[in-house]
């Protein structure tokens, strides 16, 4: 099988093999990107099943827990703002890990009051359970998977 | 295909894809120099690396398939590149080296899946960062990088760099720990990371490789940029400007203090010195105009002959032979790695930083080799990950993918915080 | 569900959605990733349009052709030069150049990477490149062979057009011969002296003209009379001396032009009559550099040409006065001088710039039309153009019309003496230019150190415009 021979009579072979080689190569990409797009999706899936689909709400706004580490404070940065004068910058930490949410309280001025009661180690987080920050009351609901 | 399909695409199908671009490279391959020996032991090589690899993937982790699928087919392409500079000889060691890698990444992600372990163990962290600058200070010489081990020869400041990441992530939990010291607030863990860069400025300086350099400060640069995203308020316009400002300053100042070799770098102008400083260059931007967009064919390249082909110009020693198009896809498909995180985006303050950290490097490493070779910016003598021959950097570049892995399939379990409830 | 009993409303759609501290991440990595691409993009677009330079400059390509306006080749890097016939390049060596590397500031060195037989997407040798000149071969070879044994550099340009007609500096080297007798050959062989500063003799008094009567307005100018006995003291007490030791008498200025008077012009300096300021003003205008002043080279198709250079310090110093007479430090090219009459013969005071490339064609085919840059801007007012080219036309009917007939011509001669280590000699030159329709030619012609019985200014010019007669 002598193709170099081939190839050096006609170069244009060779480039039209390498193209092909080019086309494959990205096929093969683009492929990935599909399977990273559906990755994406089934990450979604599996966050929604391990954090058993928890969402908080506060006077009909729902705010979701999309990540282990969701800050809540009067901080632009915090991933649930409250503009008010009562909740610190930083004011609450809600994680989640080994299966359930807790909510942490970080240093805030007024406290965190989950059920009534101020809580002064991370608390974990059930269904219905009512959390005080400041003047807002956030409730601890379940959402339905789609 | 159903547009909201959350199916994952099987990995058989993602095996069958690599398969065929490997194969058809290789077809490339024996187009060029037959059938022989040395075809052979390659093309099972990377034909078998690759149905192993996605096997073993299949068995033990089903998550993060993106990073693994694109490991897989950039260290296969990059063997059969490395094996047909200037003529076919399958090249075993960097074969060996990227299935290591392939390990490497796997190790990394089951040690940094989960955030909280990650980073509560950022202590051992800090620890074996100093053990590996001591090893560069005792080990090497002031003039070269690399502990001979006999067998193998190792370059330790690669391995800094994904420790470097590690120590460079942090969660808004540390940063809201702040200590007092003559009534001045800091947070220790951001005091480090600046303790940390100036080691690692002050080493490179030593060991007169400042090429390395820019990786490192870029990802202590992301690190610092996510932690003000934390805790500042958004960033205003005067303290972007403060911050252009003192990036601007320190890069003159750079500048004006390099040392000689360094300013020789800097203002060298390579068509002047064609056969002396700026050699490499000149002769790896000939290859690429020689390579045209198809290459020269696999094998037929002459800028193997050239110091560092195989390395710090591999990206023209790649255009040489198999063209432009074919160079500039494999620069897109190493960037697939950290563009991963764009799709499954990480989910703790940790891990971004993590995905961050793993981006900046490899990005400025890329940018430094391609553009460096390609005289738009100072040619410095730092690797592509997983293209350029180097088992160091090969390595570290597979942890740094592990580092990838482990923010998009987090496993998010926290002993302390079992023992806190197992106390109350 | 909605039917059953229920106390709680249904439950809303569950959102996983990452939050925004969270996609930080992203968008950092995003931002880097952008800007990669982006620098990718650019490089891959200066990789593929500088390829050919790449090639060119390392030496890894073969080069394609020079011809001049009708064909004629004065460079073939495809086969050797000593196909074409014995002196066939014998007059265009020095700034046509060739790819040995002898030489930098020619057209081919300039210009190596459009001239690689290599495009990036047909690879080496994949055609001829071609570089289409303005010049004509023809013309520029009577012009060399009417040089005799004598020395010396013309340049000429089509003062409408910018095309560069004719370029000649004798001694010149024959590219097909090689560089063998490198040693042996005649100094100045390697170089063309139209693009470098000499000094320009009398053909500086036209830039003294348009100074004064760009300051005092033209009549006020032409109205003043100085005499002249032979020779003059100024202020200092040094001596200026005419050529003619006789003196021309009580003459006006366009008399002393036509004589070439020096002590005319020291006194009309001195005089103050005219500023040295606004002569400076002009000078630095026209891109003189003044007393040590920065102007900008000049640039013909790459290349480079040094700018004129003066010393004027005080109205009543020897120096000052021998400098505006364009002796001792004033230097300026040949080509300079040729571009400042084409402004006169334009009327305008600003000239075309001259260009010597027409087209070129790459390996892969494509050819790339190229024009003149434009205009050079106002170097002088027009007023003092216009009546320049009166004293110039004049000068040409009272003094040369036994050489230049049949030809609406203007002219300034000059004598430059140099001391050129301690050997002393005297060049000609002659500036001028031609306004008729069918010859709009503007030209610096010079001869080394000419004496009587040699070939005359005069005489190559007439070689010249009847060369170029017709010639478009």
């Amino acid at each position: 099988m002598d193709f170099t021979s081939f190839f050096e009579q006609y170069p244009f072979f060779r480039e039209a093999a390498t193209a092909f080689v080019v086309i494959f190569v990205d096929l093969s990409a683009l492929v990935i990107l599909i399977a990273a797009g559906r990755e994406r999706r089934r990450g979604d899936r599996r966050w929604a099943k391990e954090g058993k689909g928890y969402m908080l709400t506060c006077a009909g706004t729902l705010y979701p827990l999309g990540a282990a580490e969701v800050l809540i404070g009067r901080h632009p940065s915090a991933d649930i703002q409250f503009p008010d004068e009562e909740i610190s910058r930083f004011h609450a930490l809600i994680t989640f890990a080994n299966g359930r949410w807790q909510i942490e309280d970080m240093g805030a001025h007024n406290g965190v009051i989950v059920n009534g009661h101020r809580i002064t180690k991370p608390c974990t987080l059930h269904r219905n359970d009512a959390i005080k920050i400041g003047n807002r009351r956030l409730v601890v609901i379940k959402a339905e998977r789609t | 295909m159903a547009s909201k399909s959350t199916k994952p695409l099987s990995h058989p199908l993602l095996l069958l894809l690599v398969l065929i671009a490997h194969s058809a490279m290789m077809v490339l391959v024996i187009c060029s120099f037959g059938i022989n020996a040395e075809v052979i032991k390659l093309a099972c090589a990377v034909l078998t690396a690759d149905f192993v690899g996605s096997i073993v993937l299949q068995i033990v982790a089903r998550e993060a398939c993106t990073v693994d699928t694109v490991l897989l087919l950039v260290i296969g392409m990059s063997t059969i590149y490395q094996s047909c500079f200037g003529g076919l000889e399958f090249a075993l060691k960097h074969f060996i080296f990227g299935i290591a890698a392939f390990i490497f990444c796997q190790i990394s992600y089951v040690v940094t899946r989960n955030p909280y372990r990650a980073e509560r163990w950022k202590p051992a962290w800090y620890v074996l960062f100093f053990a590996l600058v001591a090893a560069i200070l005792l080990l090497t010489g002031s003039r070269s990088m690399w502990i001979d081990l006999g067998f193998i020869t190792l370059q330790p400041s690669e391995f800094v760099k994904p420790v470097f990441v590690l120590i460079a992530a942090s969660s808004v939990r540390t940063q809201l720990r702040k200590s007092q010291i003559l009534g001045v607030h800091f947070v220790p863990d951001n005091l480090m990371l600046i303790f940390c860069t100036c080691v690692i400025a002050g080493l490179q300086w030593w060991c007169r490789d400042l090429g390395s350099l820019p990786t490192f400060v870029a990802i202590a640069g992301c690190g610092i940029l996510l932690r003000f995203c934390y805790l500042r308020e958004k960033i205003s316009v005067r303290l972007m400007v403060f911050l252009g400002v003192c990036a601007v300053g320190v890069v003159i100042l750079a500048w004006q203090l390099a040392p000689a070799y360094v300013q020789e770098r800097l203002h060298s102008d390579i068509w002047s010195d064609m056969s002396g400083s700026g050699y490499q260059q000149v002769r790896a931007l000939r290859a690429i105009a020689e390579g045209g967009w198809f290459g020269k064919g696999a094998g037929n390249g002459t800028l193997i002959r050239v110091a560092a082909s195989r390395t710090d110009i591999v990206f023209s020693t790649i255009c040489e032979e198999w063209g432009l198009f074919t160079g500039l896809m494999t620069v897109i498909l190493v960037l697939f790695l950290p563009a991963s995180i764009l799709t499954v985006p990480p989910r703790s303050y940790y891990h971004s930083g993590l995905a961050v950290g793993v981006a900046a490097a490899f990005i400025v490493q890329m940018t430094l080799n391609i553009f460096g070779s390609c005289n738009l910016i100072p040619f410095t003598g730092v690797t592509i990950p997983f293209i350029s021959q180097g088992g160091s950097s090969m390595l570290a570049s597979g942890i740094l993918a592990g580092f990838l892995k482990a923010a998009q399939a987090p496993v998010l379990t926290d002993k302390s915080a079992l023992k806190q409830k197992g106390g109350r | 569900m909605a039917q059953q009993p229920n106390r709680r409303p249904a439950p809303p759609e569950l959102d996983v959605s990452v939050p925004p501290s969270m996609r930080r991440a992203g968008k950092w990595t995003a931002l880097l990733l952008v800007a990669f691409i982006l620098g990718l993009v650019y490089l891959s677009y200066r990789l593929i349009s500088q390829s050919q330079f790449y090639m060119a400059k390392s030496g890894g390509t073969t080069y394609g052709k020079v011809v001049d306006r009708s064909g004629d080749v004065l460079f073939d890097g495809t086969q050797p030069l000593t196909n074409y016939g014995w002196g066939h390049f014998a007059d265009v060596g020095n700034f046509i150049g060739d790819t040995s590397g002898q030489m930098s500031n020619t057209i081919v060195a300039k210009n190596l990477s459009d001239l690689a037989n290599y495009s990036f997407t047909y690879g080496n040798n994949a055609g001829t490149a071609v570089l289409e000149t303005t010049l004509s071969h023809s013309a520029n070879q009577a012009v060399f062979n009417a040089y005799g044994l004598k020395n010396g550099t013309t340049i000429a340009y089509n003062w409408k057009t910018g095309e560069v007609l004719v370029c000649v500096s004798k001694p010149c080297v024959d590219i097909a011969l090689g560089y063998d007798n490198l040693a042996a050959m005649p100094e100045g062989s390697l170089l063309c002296k139209a693009f470098y500063p000499t000094v320009p003799g009398s053909t500086q008094k036209v830039s003294t003209l348009l100074a004064c009567y760009e300051y005092a307005g033209v009549d006020q100018i032409n109205a003043l009379e100085f005499n002249c006995a032979g020779e003059w003291a100024n202020a200092n007490g040094d001596i200026i001396k005419c050529h003619n030791i006789y003196g021309h008498g009580t003459q006006n200025l366009t008399a002393a032009f036509a004589n070439s008077c020096n002590p005319y012009f020291a006194q009309l300096v001195q005089s103050g009559r005219v500023p040295l300021s606004a002569i400076i003003t002009t000078y630095t205008r026209m891109g003189y550099a003044v007393n040590g002043g920065k102007a900008n080279a000049m640039s013909l198709n790459g290349i480079t040409i040094p700018a004129a250079s003066t010393t004027l310090k005080d109205k009543n110093q020897f120096e000052t006065q021998w400098g505006t007479l364009g002796q001792g430090k004033t230097l300026v090219s040949p080509y300079q001088l040729m571009l400042w009459q084409g402004a006169v013969a334009s009327g305008t005071g600003s000239a075309v710039q001259p260009y010597l490339l027409r087209s070129k064609t790459s390996a892969d085919k494509k050819t790339t039309s190229l024009v003149s840059s434009g205009s050079t801007g106002q170097l002088f007012m027009q007023t003092a153009a216009k009546g320049v080219q009166d004293v110039m036309v004049q000068n040409a009917a009272n003094n040369y019309a036994w050489a230049l007939s049949g030809y609406n011509c203007g002219v300034k001669s000059g004598t430059a003496q140099v001391n050129d280590d301690g050997q002393k000699y005297e060049n000609s030159l002659l500036v001028g230019f031609c306004l008729d329709d069918s010859c709009p030619i503007a030209f610096c012609i010079q001869i080394e150190a000419r004496e009587s019985w040699d070939v005359t200014t005069g005489q190559i010019a007439r070689t010249l415009l009847d060369a170029l007669a017709g010639v478009s």
